[in-house]
């Protein structure tokens, strides 16, 4: 292990000099995590995220970090996580598709504790029928479960956001879990160039006497305390108190607009937002969406590109702003049901026509082909 | 020990509601209490919305009353009539999902360890018998399995009380309950036992109608599980209101299963003999 | 996000106010405070707040659990300095002990609680209160409730980001800021006397 010198995150992220490796997704969780301070991971094996986290216990080893241990199933996984959180630590686990599915009340639960947990979604098919291969359905389970959702396109995303994600996550008037999720597979076991920060730097430690709710230690007031939303009863007090908790746990990823923005740039990335066709994508499909419009400008296409990195909180207003002048806009998606379409459509109140496609799923690659061919027909109505 | 977080600051003492500087001045925090001085101290256990002659609210209050050191207990707990009581105790308390308590447990208990490397602060699960024997069951037996340093505490009342008696893993068999129109047709599920194969280094088992062994055997559990391993105790808490019997019977019905059912039990491994000859024996 | 920016007004507004960071209401940076949902230097809200609170017919503070127990260092100078406060402005002091929901009810003469703070204000006909010392989220909950369902002017007195939901709100509020207020309003107590 390097001995680790602990500085600012603006420094970390934007500041020290990065050295350019040639590794891949799951190796790019590994380099996030060794810099990240973490007191705790927890793993649990499901195809394409086991390599992650089999990294993470090495760095454990090592001694980056102070625990580890593989759980019993997700839904332990995270109900473990839950209880190192509450416990006034900075904690990280990983896992993707049934497996996000297996644990999916634990994530409401988080979000309405105030967790400041990240965990990494390494998105994959869910049954049935049974697939391990790439596909983004789990994120549209995921998007009201209260927690803030990033979606990187490549390894450096992924290794930048899952950083990021502690410093949003912890931020006392948010302090609400984060997730970070990235295709399977299309980013975890390929290699690609990402641009590290040196490894004797790391992250501020969690200071968990900032949270907005009390740390279960025993060593902070009150004594009478619950970390968790409490039983309902059946009046008008509780419900008036429920309603404004959960209230609360809205408000907190609203809060989280202005850090995602000052540790990511901005929630959104666009490019030649003038033009009158826009290509609205995140996670790979911008990757596949470049190639197609770099393809249609040969064409002499007027094609535009807008990359959402936050889809939790919604970057609804710049969404708007971007696509002003745009006819149409299309949306290629990794899964079936095509979640991010709607979530354009929310956003763009029927302005703008919305096509919800080009969609692959399986394990489909998707051929910017598809993508161009979508262009071609909006450019020309 | 945390007794500062119960020590009022001299600006607002004198506005603390009555219960308030009562613990303050004469809770288990400082020093330690036991059942046998009930009556005598302010309880962590508050007023609760438990039904008339609830057993798991006896069996609560008894536990609550046994911990070793209050002032540095941690209770998790899970959906149920077990936390009405719960919500309202003086030391910090959570439970997240139903039947994730072991695995909460587990999480918090090693952060505090690396937290508080020099104090012990006892984490214990305190949960009723759905929570444990059926829908946390996994969780339950891969903590002890992976041996996390914690007590586990099982007020059964034989039911699912709260969500208006349905039939639990630990029901008799035989018994007529909601979701069990023709009665149970297995037997109660021998969790004792299974503690005993899956790591527990010690089980008791008791009912209310015994509080001075809940007293003893609540302290043990958690005392072991400091240092030697996860432990189980299970408590037999009747439930009037679901098996339709007067409030004020729950202790003789207690009482009654100890002769039968619920005898009293317990198994210590020879590691945490050991260990408790040598640190507790003159104590116990 | 709102055509018009959403203004946090005294109550009551009725069913389910939105949280209003929910409307657009952002948080301000240090130095800055929050008058009504709109962003203002912080010496401005100090002089709004000792205003409010010398006018007011009936304040109150609400220490939190964070003031209302010694268990670390500074609070107990802290929970003076509050104290001399309240006593400067005439205002009286309800603890808020805990959070939890009390079963099966609370004393509203002797403390309030952030699941139903509104038991408490109604009981004591209060028109303007002061939160400080409380956990953010809890304080959060109780002035949305406080918004929907009394005419009671709310004050946040915050030592993190500061509170969207309360009318007033300070951040980053440490000893400091809290002799500059106490002289805020000693100045101005002085002023009105004279």
């Amino acid at each position: 292990m390097i001995e680790q010198k602990v500085v600012a995150p603006e420094y970390l992220f934007n500041e020290a000099e990065r050295e350019e490796q040639f590794i891949t997704g799951s190796e790019a969780v590994r380099e996030a995590i060794r810099r990240a301070n973490v007191d705790m991971a927890i793993s649990y094996p499901i195809t394409p995220q086991s390599e992650s986290m089999h990294l993470v216990g090495d760095i454990y080893a090592e001694g980056y970090i102070k625990e580890y241990f593989r759980g019993e199933n997700e839904f332990a996984v995270m109900s473990s996580v839950a209880g190192a959180a509450m416990g006034g630590v900075r904690v990280f686990t990983a896992t993707g598709g049934p497996g996000t599915l297996r644990a999916f009340e634990a994530f409401p639960t988080w979000a309405g504790a105030r967790l400041p947990v990240v965990c990494a979604f390494m998105t994959r098919g869910i049954n049935s029928p049974l697939s391990i291969q790439p596909d983004t359905l789990e994120m549209a389970y995921m998007l009201d479960t209260g927690i803030i959702m990033l979606h990187a396109e490549n390894s450096q995303d992924l290794y930048d956001m899952i950083l990021q994600a502690f410093m949003i996550a912890e931020k006392p008037e948010v302090h609400i879990p984060v997730g970070v999720f990235v295709d399977g597979f299309f980013v975890t076991h390929t290699r690609d160039r990402v641009k590290i920060a040196p490894p004797d730097i790391k992250l501020p430690p969690y200071n968990p006497y900032s949270a907005p709710v009390p740390v279960m230690d025993m060593e902070n007031p009150p004594i009478r305390q619950m970390r968790d939303p409490f039983v309902m009863k059946s009046n008008f007090i509780s419900y008036a108190a429920h309603a404004s908790w959960q209230q609360e746990i809205l408000a907190a990823a609203e809060r989280s607009r202005r850090h995602i923005a000052h540790y990511l740039g901005s929630l959104l990335e666009a490019e030649n937002e003038n033009a009158q066709v826009m290509i609205v994508a995140s996670g790979t499909a911008v990757s596949q969406s470049r190639e197609a419009i770099e393809s249609a400008r040969q064409e002499g296409l007027d094609v535009g590109l807008v990359k959402l990195k936050s889809l939790r909180p919604f970057p609804t207003e710049e969404l708007k702003a971007v696509t002003a002048n745009a006819k149409a806009v299309i949306v290629p998606e990794f899964n079936r049901v095509g979640w991010l379409a709607r979530e354009v459509r929310a956003a763009l109140e029927a302005k703008v026509k919305v096509v919800g496609g080009p969609r692959v799923f399986g394990g489909m690659t998707m051929p910017p082909d598809l993508i161009l061919d979508e262009i071609r027909r909006c450019a020309n109505e | 020990m945390s007794v500062k977080i119960i020590r009022p600051t001299a600006a607002f003492a004198d506005l603390l509601p009555a219960e308030y500087l009562e613990l303050a001045a004469n809770g288990p925090y400082a020093s330690p209490k036991t059942i046998n001085d009930l009556g005598n101290f302010k309880e962590i256990i508050e007023e609760h919305p438990h039904c008339a002659g609830c057993g798991v609210a006896l069996g609560v209050r008894l536990t609550a009353a046994s911990l070793p050191a209050p002032a540095d207990t941690l209770i998790v707990g899970t959906a149920g009539c077990s936390f009405f009581g719960l919500a309202q105790a003086a030391l910090n308390y959570s439970c997240s999902a139903f039947g994730n308590q072991n695995a909460v447990a587990s999480g918090l208990k090693r952060m505090l360890k690396i937290r508080y490397p020099d104090t012990h602060k006892d984490v214990v699960v305190l949960v009723g018998d759905g929570g444990i024997a059926d829908i946390g069951l996994d969780l339950t037996l891969h903590s002890w399995f992976r041996r996390e340093k914690i007590a586990t505490i099982m007020v059964d009342n034989e039911v699912y009380g709260n969500t208006g008696g349905q039939e639990s893993g630990m029901t008799q068999e035989g018994q007529v309950l909601n979701m069990a129109p023709k009665g149970k047709n297995f037997a109660k599920i021998p969790v004792f036992e299974l503690a005993q194969v899956s790591g527990c280094v010690y089980c008791a088992r008791v009912t209310v109608a015994s509080p001075k062994k809940i007293g003893q055997v609540v302290r043990k559990a958690i005392l072991l599980a400091r240092e030697v391993g996860p432990t189980y105790v299970q408590i037999y808490t009747p439930c009037p209101t679901n098996f339709k019997f007067p409030p004020q019977q729950t202790i003789n019905i207690a009482k009654k299963a100890e002769e039968g059912h619920y005898s009293f039990r317990e198994f210590i491994s020879d590691e945490a003999q050991a260990y408790w000859e040598k640190n507790f024996s003159s104590s116990a | 996000m709102s055509i018009t920016p959403y203004r946090v007004l005294v109550g009551p507004e009725g069913y389910l106010p939105p949280a209003a960071a929910s409307r657009g209401v952002l948080l301000p940076e240090k130095g800055e405070a929050l008058i009504e949902g709109a962003i203002v230097p912080e010496e401005e809200a100090m002089q709004a707040i000792a205003t409010k609170l010398l006018s007011a017919k009936n304040p109150f503070f609400f220490p939190g659990p964070q003031l209302l127990w010694d268990w670390k260092e500074g609070v107990a100078q802290k929970a003076q300095a509050v104290k001399r406060l309240a006593d400067l402005a005439g205002a009286r002091v309800i603890p808020m002990p805990d959070y939890r929901p009390k079963y099966p009810m609370i004393n509203p003469a002797v403390e309030i609680n952030p699941n139903h703070p509104n038991l408490t204000i109604w009981h004591n006909k209060i028109d303007l209160c002061v939160f400080i010392g409380v956990h953010c989220h809890y304080a959060n909950m109780a002035l949305k409730i406080i918004r929907g369902g009394t005419s009671c002017y709310t004050v946040a007195l915050c030592g993190e980001a500061g509170h969207e939901d309360a009318m007033i709100s300070l951040c980053c509020m440490g000893m400091p800021e809290l002799a500059k207020l106490t002289e805020i309003i000693r100045t101005m107590k002085g002023e009105q006397a004279a």
